[in-house]
């Protein structure tokens, strides 16, 4: 990863932004229904042990980027986002496919509840995190 | 731009599909949240892990130009269709891998690295 950020610090110019975005693992998503107003929470899904992993990676080289002088951090952010879907069903099917999450969510509902709302919208909110570097002059 | 993926994925990156790029915020939304338009206005931008070319078709109307990279030919394919469809003129795509890019020194304003490192 570092290599590749020193081609990115080669090809931008003297004062270029770097924009790193990325899922942050950081904070657990959510796995909720959609409510006629509102959402209510249907259980919390973690990261996978394997992309926490690399996360760490990313920030370390990052870290390492700017320690070496190639930028300078110029400002960070966090925002929500959810992805939908059309039933419970849905969702349990993204989470065993995607490598991200966890495969099973840690529900906080009990089962008649899952089963109750199963075919309802639900969405997995998450975290998306965001680093503005500029490119050092040197 | 188009340089040889087979060679380069094989040795160097990590190769992730970009099927799931559906299921990210619209690029307009991460825009926004990084500062707005004013971010890529007429400038130079890299997007690199580009996937299908849903951010970079998306901050086109902006920026002067938009290069997308990625390893992914099948993403490139995809990212090139849509530009085709969306009549963009100053958006290119290449396959390739961010450790060695194809682009002389300075050649860039901005890169974005979309759900990429």
């Amino acid at each position: 990863m570092v290599h590749a950020l020193r081609e990115v610090h080669r090809v931008l110019a003297p004062g270029g932004i770097l924009i790193d975005a990325r899922p942050d693992s950081r904070v657990a998503a959510y796995a909720e229904r959609r409510k006629r107003r509102g959402f209510q929470r249907f259980g919390v899904v973690n990261t996978s042990r394997r992309e926490l992993t690399n996360d760490r990676a990313s920030d370390c080289a990052i870290a390492r980027a700017v320690h070496e002088g190639m930028f300078k951090r110029r400002r960070r952010g966090r925002f929500w986002h959810g992805v939908p879907f059309g039933s419970l069903a849905e969702l349990r099917k993204y989470l065993w496919e995607h490598l991200r999450f966890v495969r099973r969510a840690r529900w906080v509902v009990d089962e008649a509840t899952r089963t109750r709302y199963a075919n309802e919208p639900f969405v997995i909110r998450r975290a998306v995190r965001y680093e503005i570097l500029e490119r050092a002059t040197r | 731009m188009s340089i040889d993926a087979a060679g380069l994925v094989g040795d160097v990156g990590r190769h992730v599909p970009a099927y799931s790029s559906a299921l990210r915020p619209r690029p307009s939304d991460e825009l926004a949240e990084w500062g707005g338009p004013a971010l890529v206005l007429g400038k130079r931008v890299l997007d690199l892990g580009c996937g299908d070319g849903r951010f970079a078709l998306g901050v086109a109307a902006f920026a002067a130009n938009v290069e997308g990279l990625d390893p992914d030919e099948k993403g490139i394919a995809a990212a090139k269709k849509a530009a085709r469809k969306a009549g963009a003129r100053n958006v290119r795509f290449g396959v390739g891998a961010a450790q060695r890019l194809p682009h002389p020194d300075g050649a860039f304003d901005v890169v974005i690295l979309s759900w990429t490192l």
